[in-house]
This record gives structure tokens, sequence and C-alpha cells, in this order.
């Protein structure tokens, strides 16, 4: 939620970097067609707003020049006039038109093969990545990102085209015309392109670090709403408002001088023009009254001295827009180019499928034996979790987890899961290396159950069909059934077909796990993990879930991340880790009775459980 | 029917979001019509420079002897024997211009900018203090990223209106009126001309940009879905692992994205015809301007200076014209950003001007008498009849289920909440006479799950005043046993909690909370509930140094330790609201109630674990 608050400007370098533009580029490929089609409607275009100016000319010189000369009034050709006009308003509403959709198809299908792209990556990244990675950073590559480079890329591209094109094609007519009056034209164009150059790397530099300010803004906010009753407890209402004003105040200092900078800009090129129109006016004019041209021809000069403004302008705009969209193309490319640090060999792959595609007749039976052996885990970053650690679980037993937080428990689960694989050492399933056969077998036979559940958007049915993307209608009821979901399910009015909100919003904590516990139920899995969740809910609640997972239980290998009582008592095998050891194993009786470990735990914390519920 | 109505309410509303707009200017809006006097000025020498553009073509060039249309002080300024000096001259008239002109333009949006960004640092302040003041039920009731979508979105498009928007929009006028002024000079029937299809321009402009505003909200909604799926797979990431729905999340996503992309791609289809057609309306607009004005010069009715003159006003007038359009449409975007915002400005403070300023000494007497409460939005009643008496240095524990009203009944204390029935007194007098900012200084609550602040841990101790010292910080530290952990981070003291920092434990948290709020000495401490994650050993060890340090504060434990609620000198037992029994641990066992049977419960694990251990 909050992760807007952080400027974007993790990856910034000044230079354009060719190599990384290059890759993008090859998003385009596929595009190709398009790109062609859209640089042709803009060189016609170009031209057609040559020309434009031209049949004005046309006018003075051959009809109304004439006329007023002889006094005789002919519009015969007034005809001819009409015609041209025509046919330029056809050809510009045309290519106009063209030139939108051919673009806007670049643009749109450009974002969206980044997107594929990035999101079909996304799934092959290992956990790790989604560990150490925010998902508001992901959500903005997907989003702001991706929509900044594609619409730089396509209508960034067709306006170099065009401003390119129109200067050629001006500065050849014009040569063509009178090379003497065109050399006077284009005196201005270099320093009019040094000038915008210039201001658009400030503008470009002061709306930079008045995001930066804005960004820190966004954060006080953040602070300031979240924060905001202890504020009140800590009497700190006057100490904040006067750090808010600090920065806010700089905000409007900072934005008053990008303001004043672009309130320069444009005044200066619109001053350099001018200085083109009135050197135009002078040697033109003088070239009118020595009859070296006509006046026509001056008319036609001055339009195009103007002519040069927008496309200099734009390519400026532009060039400082690539500066500033390099940042966003490095960070999808660091996106794409993550490489999975947990992926299946070669030749796993090839005898049992990738993640998209499986190969199911390759897969092997599973009974549910888990050996842990040796195996010492240690996360990128921080102290070795697990040391030379030793398990055998033989199929069908229920093994639950306890300790204290940074024991090693959810480490031991997110190892089973292969979220992470062993440092050292080898996770046996069955007697064979886990890494022997492939991520979609493994995940296929194992069912994953977070009593803090996370369930996605759409309805009930659907939420429970995630275990078994082919059940049909019954199945999942009858899976409902199994866990007693079913029938407060079908209290909702909307029974099965009821949304659940994103995220499950709209179901009560209780009724998210007996949807998640019918939902692995439906997968009907031979590794079952289970990593309850600490939240309490109400008796009745509690008594449901017990029962939910009494059932869910039956007949697989079962690993608990245990918190409640009711839980760990029931289980065949407590383990207590401390500090990525397990300390003491057994069955709930012999581990009171050893008074150790587990008995201090015990009497610490599980009791406040029952204190907790002797009331009511 | 319906709809009429509607409308008419539409248009009342946005007549108040206009006076609301005027008056968050405050007293910088001179500023806004000092932007539109210079605008005026700008948009007059900038019709000036075609008739620059006639004098050379009809008098110093001499193809019409209509002479200049330039004002006659500016025609006279072109002087000179030959025909190079004349054009020299208009040449440097129109520098001088140009450079008048510029330097206006870049005051003009100076002041603009001055004005946008001055007023949204007020309006900036003003919500931040808004937020602050906003009382415990609106912050409870709130979400925090809408809200801030509305401090920066909405602020955005607000100040972009004022200082941009309305001002292009009266540029507009000003260029088209002074335009049309200029050419009614001219020639009023080629004037008349000029203007027969701009009104097409106009309307279909604010006829589009009001339609196409649907696609908008469908490529939102399309868009959000998209994210949505992506949200959801990534933070549910582990199931989709779990259940190797890989395949399925990636034809899925290809799904929405397709449709987001498509839905994209239609609004660019409706702008291609948008663009294409009015500019197809404008050039017929112009080709009747030329055909026209070709007749007319061929005639000689007028010159040709004042035909190329007549071209390049239709240009000021055509071509803004749909832009006029555009920025029209655009205004709702505005009115809705200004009706988001006042939400938030309208909220009434919880602390006012009615509010009462005494601030009595305070000791530590605390007395509930006959308490009430229930929430503004519920018609249950939270607290019933609470009454209770707390001396000076006691320790009174709390203990009762989850929503039996504990945290309700603190908050109450320090006026987060307002009881309706009762009093609450301290030292003697009613905490509603008491001014708030002080009462919450006197009494300090620890909340069970504390915030603290992107900044250091020795920051956060000290935020209630930041220019205490080291070792102070340190000694409460101590008292709240934080100290040794500090001291392992990596930059102890100076470690950056929060995002961007290191990540606290919940225990730590509470602890550097409760270090923060012994900072300054308080007469009346609560705990809400804010040892829950901390081990009980260290439990003990903070409330050991507390009675050493603070023997003279009355403290208020809420806890669901039975342990920690013996050693209090008064123990209540809430149940949905009441008070079920009082009294100390002693009294609490004879009367075998409630607390007694959870001591027996409690008695019993352990003696459980006892017997299992024989």
């Amino acid at each position: 939620m909050n992760d807007f608050l952080h400027d974007e400007e993790e990856f910034t370098s000044r230079k354009l970097d060719w190599g990384l533009w290059r890759k993008i580029l090859s998003f385009m490929k596929p595009l190709r067609k398009f790109v062609i089609l859209a640089a042709l409607c803009m060189i016609i275009l170009a031209a057609t707003d040559v020309v434009y100016p031209y049949i004005s000319m046309f006018a003075i010189d051959d009809i109304i020049q004439p006329n007023v000369t002889s006094g005789v009034v002919d519009l015969s050709k007034l005809r001819v006039f009409i015609m041209l006009y025509i046919i330029f308003m056809i050809i510009q509403a045309i290519t106009v038109y063209l030139f939108i959709i051919f673009a806007g198809k670049i643009q749109t299908e450009l974002a969206f093969n980044i997107r594929q792209k990035a999101f079909l990556h996304l799934q092959e990244l290992p956990f790790s990545y989604y560990d150490r990675t925010r998902v508001g950073w992901i959500m903005a590559r997907m989003t702001s990102d991706s929509r900044n480079l594609s619409e730089l890329l396509s209508w960034g591209f067709i306006d170099i085209v065009w401003g390119v094109f129109l200067m050629v094609i001006l500065i050849i007519v014009m040569f063509v015309l009178n090379w003497a009056l065109a050399l006077v034209t284009i005196a201005v164009v270099p320093i009019l392109t040094i000038v915008s150059i210039f201001f658009r790397k400030y503008i470009l530099k002061a709306y930079r670090s008045i995001r930066k300010v804005n960004s820190k803004i966004t954060g006080a906010y953040n602070e300031g709403i979240t924060g905001a009753v202890t504020t009140k407890t800590l009497v700190l209402e006057e100490s904040n408002a006067k750090g808010f004003d600090d920065l806010t105040f700089d905000m409007r200092t900072q934005s008053i001088r990008a303001a004043m900078i672009q309130g320069l800009y444009f005044p200066s090129m619109l001053f350099l023009i001018t200085l083109g129109v009135a050197l135009v006016y002078i040697v033109g004019g003088n070239f009118v009254v020595q009859a070296a041209i006509s006046v026509g021809m001056l008319y036609l000069f001055t339009n195009y001295v103007w002519q040069f403004f927008e496309p200099v302008n734009n390519i400026a705009m532009i060039y400082a827009n690539f500066q500033q969209a390099q940042a966003s193309a490095e960070r999808i490319m660091s996106l794409i180019e993550t490489e999975a640090d947990i992926k299946d060999s070669m030749e796993v792959v090839e005898k049992y499928g990738t993640l998209f595609d499986y190969k199911i007749e390759n897969f092997d039976i599973i009974k549910g034996d888990i050996e842990f052996k040796d195996v010492t885990f240690k996360y990128n970053v921080g102290e070795q979790v697990l040391t030379n650690f030793n398990l055998k679980v033989k199929a069908g037993e229920s093994i639950a987890l306890v300790g204290h937080t940074g024991a090693g428990k959810t480490t031991i689960v997110n190892l089973i899961c292969r979220f992470y694989e062993p440092t050292t050492g080898n996770i046996l399933i069955d007697g064979v290396d886990y890494r022997k056969r492939s991520m979609g077998w493994l995940h296929s036979n194992l069912g994953y159950v977070l009593q803090d559940p996370h369930l996605f958007s759409g309805n009930v049915l659907e939420n429970i069909r995630y275990g078994k993307l082919t059940a049909t209608d019954e199945e999942v009821i009858e899976a409902a059934k199994a866990v007693e979901a079913h029938d407060f399910i079908m209290k909702f009015e909307e029974g099965y077909k009821t949304e659940c909100g994103e995220g499950g919003s709209r179901l009560s904590v209780g009724q998210k796990q007996l949807v998640s516990f019918a939902r692995a139920i439906l997968a009907d899995p031979k590794i079952l993990v289970l990593d309850e969740a600490t939240s309490s809910v109400d008796t009745e609640t509690e008594q449901a879930i017990q029962v939910a997972i009494n059932k869910l239980l039956e007949g697989r290998t079962s690993f608990i991340v245990a918190h409640r009582l009711s839980t760990i008592v029931h289980s065949n095998c407590i383990l207590v880790l401390d500090a990525g050891k397990v300390v003491e194993s057994g069955s709930h009786r012999e581990l009171i009775n050893k008074k150790g470990a587990y008995h201090k735990l015990y009497t610490n914390q599980y009791s406040e459980d029952m204190v907790g519920k002797s009331f009511k | 029917m319906k709809n009429t109505t509607t409308n008419t309410k539409e248009k009342k509303n946005v007549l108040k979001t206009i006076v609301t707009m005027f008056k968050w200017m405050g007293r910088y809006w001179p500023l806004l019509v000092l932007s539109f006097l210079i605008l005026y000025i700008v948009s007059y020498v900038r019709t000036l420079i075609p008739l620059v553009g006639q004098h050379i073509i009809d008098v110093i060039l001499e193809f019409s002897d209509g002479g200049s249309k330039l004002p006659p002080f500016l025609a006279n300024f072109i002087i000179g024997n030959s025909k190079l000096t004349q054009l020299i001259y208009a040449g440097l008239l129109l520098l001088i211009l140009a450079l008048f002109r510029a330097v206006l333009i870049f005051i003009r949006r100076t002041t603009s900018g001055y004005f946008g960004e001055t007023v949204a640092y007020k309006l900036r302040n003003t919500l931040y203090h808004k937020l602050q003041n906003a009382d415990y039920n609106f912050h409870t009731h709130s979400e925090t990223g809408d809200l801030i979508q509305r401090c920066t979105t909405d602020v955005e498009a607000y100040k972009r209106f004022i200082s941009d928007r309305i001002i292009e929009v009266g540029r507009l006028i000003l260029l088209m009126s002074l335009s049309i002024w200029q050419m009614s000079k001219l020639n009023v029937d080629l004037m008349w001309i000029s203007l027969m299809v701009t009104p097409v321009i106009l309307f279909s402009a604010v006829y589009y940009f009001r339609k196409v505003e649907r696609q908008f909200t469908i490529i939102e909604n399309n868009e959000a879905k998209m994210t949505t799926h992506v949200q959801e797979n990534v933070s549910g990431s582990r199931v989709v692992k779990a259940f190797a729905n890989e395949a399925y999340e990636v034809n899925k996503f290809d799904g929405l994205n397709r449709e987001f992309t498509d839905s994209d791609f239609n609004l660019i289809k409706k702008m291609a015809i948008f663009w294409s057609v009015t500019d197809f309306i404008c050039f017929i607009q112009f080709m009747l301007i030329a055909v026209f004005g070709i007749i007319y010069a061929s005639k000689g009715t007028i010159s040709l200076g004042t035909y190329t003159a007549f071209l390049a006003f239709a240009g000021n007038i055509i071509w803004p014209m749909r832009q006029l359009g555009r920025l029209v449409g655009d205004f709702s975007k505005a009115t809705v950003a200004v009706k988001r915002l006042t939400k938030i400005i309208d909220n009434e403070d919880e602390y006012d001007d009615s509010e009462p300023n005494s601030t009595p000494k305070v000791n530590g007497i605390v007395e509930f008498k006959h308490v009430s409460f229930k929430f503004p939005d519920s018609n249950e009643d939270q607290l019933v009849d609470v009454d209770f008496l707390a001396n000076k240095g006691d320790t009174i524990a709390i203990i009762g289920k989850t929503g039996s009203g504990k945290s309700t009944l603190m908050n109450l204390l320090v006026r987060l909440l307002d009881y309706q029935e009762g009093d609450i007194l301290v030292d003697g007098t009613s905490i509603k006479d008491i001014e708030k900012h002080y009462l919450r200084a006197n009494v300090g609550i620890i909340l069970q799950e504390p915030f603290l602040f992107s900044k250091t841990v020795k920051e956060n101790i000290g935020i209630a005043d930041q220019d205490s010292s080291s070792e102070r910080v340190e000694s409460v530290a101590k008292i709240a046993q934080v100290h040794d952990d500090i001291v392992n981070f990596e930059q102890g003291y100076e470690t950056l909690v929060g995002e961007r920092g290191v990540t606290l434990s919940g225990g730590q948290k509470q602890r550097v909370a409760i270090a923060r709020m012994l900072l300054k000495p308080k007469p009346i401490l609560i705990f809400d509930d804010s040892l829950s994650a901390v081990d009980t050993e260290t439990d003990i060890q903070i409330r050991r140094a507390l009675n050493k340090e603070w023997k003279d504060s009355t403290v208020f434990i809420i806890t669901h330790r039975i342990t920690t609620a013996k050693e209090a000198d008064k123990i209540i037992v809430l149940e949905d609201g009441r008070i079920k029994e009082s009294g100390t641990h002693d009294e609490l066992i004879k009367r075998k109630g409630l607390y007694s049977n959870i001591w027996n419960i409690q008695s019993k694990i352990d003696f459980h674990v006892e017997e299992d251990g024989e």
C-alpha cells in the first residue's frame, strides 16, 4: 500500500545507455509493420505541412497579385486553389487518422508485450525474489513504467520522425526556391536548438528534485495519517507540523523555481523565432523591392521560419524524456532479467516439462516419506538458519513445529515447499532428492495452507477450485462439505457465487480459513503444510477449524507451524526448535514430562491461551 | 424527470465547488487577477504582429495604398528614406514587440507559478493540520491510501487548475476576442465569415471530451482488474506456487492484459477520429476565409497585407477554439478533486475554540463516575456504568477478553473518545474541562500496536523532546528493557527504524514505545496491552524498573497475563463493557468469581504440568 512513497529514482544515469535501449527496442520487433507505416504517415504529414503555405503563395502570386495589378478581376484560377486545398485537407485528415491509429497500436501493443513478458517471468522467479521485493515495486513496473516507455517509444518516435523530415524538407524546399533567403531563415535554427536543449535539461533537473521532495511529502502524509493516534498520545502535533512545513516550503520554493525556468524558456524561443522572422522581412523585403522574389514567396518564407519552432521544441523535449524514461527502462529490464536461482535443471525439464507445460505422464506416484539429510540453510543475507538438520518423516505422520520467532519453523516449511532450496544437504521425498523431480511435480502433490489465508478476488467457488482447476462444481462442494465450510457458504445469499472481495476481504478470518482448507482438500495432496496464524478467532470458529484440520491431516504427511495449543497436542510428534536446531522432540506428554524447553514454552505461552479462553 | 433534478443539483454543486476553489486561494486571489491583466496585454501585443506584416507588405512594399493598419504610434515608428531602412525599422519593431511580450510572459508565468504554488503550499499544510486534528474516529474509519491520494493527486489537480487551466482558458478567450476585434477593424464581412464554422469546432470538442470520459472509466476499470490480478498473484505467490497454478495465472493475466490493451486502443481509435475530423473542420474554416479573402483582395475590397493578416488572425481563433473545448471538458476533473478534498477540509477538528483551556495540576487521582459510552455509529453500549477510583501511585490492572471494552475505557481517559454519560475526574476536575493537549501530556498511553516514525531509534525515543540528551534516552531505554537490544543493532541508537530501516520485532517496537513515553514524567501512565509481545520475564523486569523509578505515577495496565494482574493494587475485571468485579488479588480470590476461576485454571495448568512431571 505504502509503496508509492518510495522515490522511483533508484536507477539513474545521465548518459543515454544505448545497449539498454536496444534491448527495449527488441520488444518492438513484432510491431515492425506498424512502425514503418507510422513513419510513412509522418513523412507524408511533414510534406503536407510544407506544401500548405505553398498553396497560399499560389493564391497571392497567381490570383490576387495579377488581379490587383491588372485591375481586372479574374477568378478562374480560384477553382485550382480550392481543388488544391481540398486535396490537401483530405490527405491531411486521412494521414492524421492513420498515424494516430498506427502509433496507438505501437503504444498499446508494446505495453502489452512488456507486461506479458514481465508477468511470465514473475511466475518463474523463486520465492526469495518475492521475499526481498516489495509488491508495490513490481506493480509500478507493470503499470507506470511500462506505460511511460511505450508512450515515449510510440508518440516520441513518430514526433521525431515528423520533426526531422519536416526540417529536412523545409530546408531543401527553401534552398531550391531561394538559397540566399533560405540561409537567412535557417540562421536562427542552430541557436534555437541549443537554447532548447539547454532549457530542457534544466527543466528536467528541476522536476527531478521536485519529485524527490514530493515523495518525501507523501511519506510525511503517510506517517501523519498512520501515526495520527500515536501523535495525539505524545502531543506531537506542533513539532510534526513544523517538520511538514519545512518540506512543503521546500516544495514551494523548488516549484516556483521550476515555473520560472519554464517561464523563461518559452519566451526565449519566441524571441529567437521573431528574430528569424524579422531577418526574413528585412532581407526578403529588400528582395521584393529588387523584384528578385515575389511577395508570395516572402509570405511563404516568414511562415517557414515559424515551422521550425515545433520540431526543435519536440526533439529537445523527447531527448529529455528519453533520459527520464531510461530509469523506467532500467527497472523493467532488471525485473525481466533477474535470474531465477531456484529452477529445474535441463534434464528435469526434459522429463517432467516446464512450469507452464507439465508432462503429467512422466510424473512419479508419490508416497509421502520426507527426509532432511544434513540440511544447512542460510538466506542470502543474514546468518545460518539451519545447521546440519536431520529429520525423517514417514508417510502419513503429522509433525508440529514449535519454537520462538526466528527458531527456523518457517524456514523448514519453505524448504519443504521448495520455495527455497537447502544451501547444502538434501531433502528426499520417497528417498529421492526433490531436485531430481520438477517443481510442478512437487507442487501438484503438495498442499499449502496459511491460516492467515490468501484468497483471490472472485467467488467462493472459484477460490476453492483454485486447488484443482479441473474440478467440477460437485467436487468443489464436496470439498467444502468435507471441511464443514458448506453450511456457512450456503448461508450467503449467493451461496458459492458469493464474491470474496480483494484478498478475501468480504469474508471473516474464520471463513477464509475454512475456504482455504476446502481448497487444499480439493487438491488432495500427499504432503500438507499448515502455517497457523497467531490471530485469534472466537471459540465456535476455533472448534470448526479444529475439526477441519483433523479432516485435512488424515492420510497425509503434514507439517504444522503451530501456535494453537489444540493443534499441537493432537500431532504425532512435536519438534521444539531453537536457533535452527531441534532441541526436543516427542509427544505432548513426553515433552511436558521432560520439563525442558517445551515445558517452559507451554507454561509461558499456552497457558495464556487458556486464560484468554476462560472468559465466556 | 429524475435526470433533471439531479442536473440542477449538480449545477448547484458545481457553483459551490467554484466558490470553494476561490475560498482556498485566500488572500492570494489578486495574483490571479494580475495574471489575467498581463495576459490581456500579452494577447493584445500578439494581435499587433500580423499588422506589422500588413504594414510591410502594403506600406513599405507598396502593394496597396490603403495605408497601415497599425496603431499610429507604432506606424510612425517605422520611418526612413529608403525601403531598406524602413524594413529594418519594421524588423526592429517586431523584435521590440517580441521582447516586450517575452518579458510579460515571463512575469505572468512567474506570477501564476508563485500563486499556484503558494496556494498549494497553504492547502497542503491545512490538510496535514486537519488530518492531525481529526479525531480518533476519523482515523479508525478511513483508508490511509485514499487519504494520501487526496492530499497529493487531488491537490496537484487543484493547483494545476488554478495556476494553469483557468489561465489557459482565459488566455484562449482573450486571444480569440482580441483577434476578432482586430478583424472587425479590418473587414467586418470577412470577420463574420471567419466565425462561421468555429462554433462547430468548439461544440464538437466539448462533446467529444465529455463523451470520451466514459472510455477513460472503462480503461481505468480494466487496468484495475489487471493490476489487482498482478497484486494478488505477487502477494499470494506462495499459494500460486504451492498449487502449481503458474500456467493458469499466466493465461488469466494474458486475458486481462489483452482486455486492458484493447480498451486502451479503443480510446486511441476515438482520438484518431476526433483529431482527423476536427482537423478537417478547422481547415474548412481556413479555406472559407482564404477563398473569400482572395475574392475580396482580388476586387480590392481589402489589401494584400490585410489578407495575410486575416490568415494569421484566423489561426488565432480556430486552433484555440478546439483547445478551449478540450479544457472545458477537463473542468469536471478539477471539481471532482476539489470535492474529494472538501471531505477532509470540512471535517471537524477535535480541538476547537469551544474547548476549555484550563490546565490544572495533575497529581494522579483518577475517578470514573458511572461512565457509559457507545460509538457514534453503533446502538450498542460499549461501556456501561463503569465506576471506580484510582489513588495516586496505584497500579490498576484491567483484564477481560477481546472486545470487552478495556482499550475503549483507557481511550476515554485520554479523550481519544468521549463518553456520553457519567464523568471522569482527574484530581477532582472533569477531563472534559481540561485542555486536550495538556491532558495528554499528563496522561501517557502506550498503545498495543505502537507506531514508530521513520527516524533513528534515538530520535524515536526522544521524539517528545528533541533536545533530550543521549543519557536521558538511554536511561529510559534501560527502564523499558530495550537498551540491550538497541546496542546490539549494528548502528546502535542511530539505527533507522521503519520501512527504509531495520524491521523491529513486535516486542522491540512495544518497548521503544514505552521508552518514548517515559521520556517526560507522567503522573498517569496507561499500558494498553503494550507488553503483549514482550515475553513474561521482560514484562516483569519492566514493571520492576517502573515501580522503582515511577512509583508516584498512577499506572493502568491492560493485560492478558494473570501474573501481571496479581501484583496490582486493584484489579478490574471487565465483561461486555461492565465491571464484573474489582478489588485486590486476595479479595477477588475470596469472592470466588470470574477472577478466581481464571486464577484456578492458571494454577491448574501449572498443577497439570506438575502432576505430569511426577
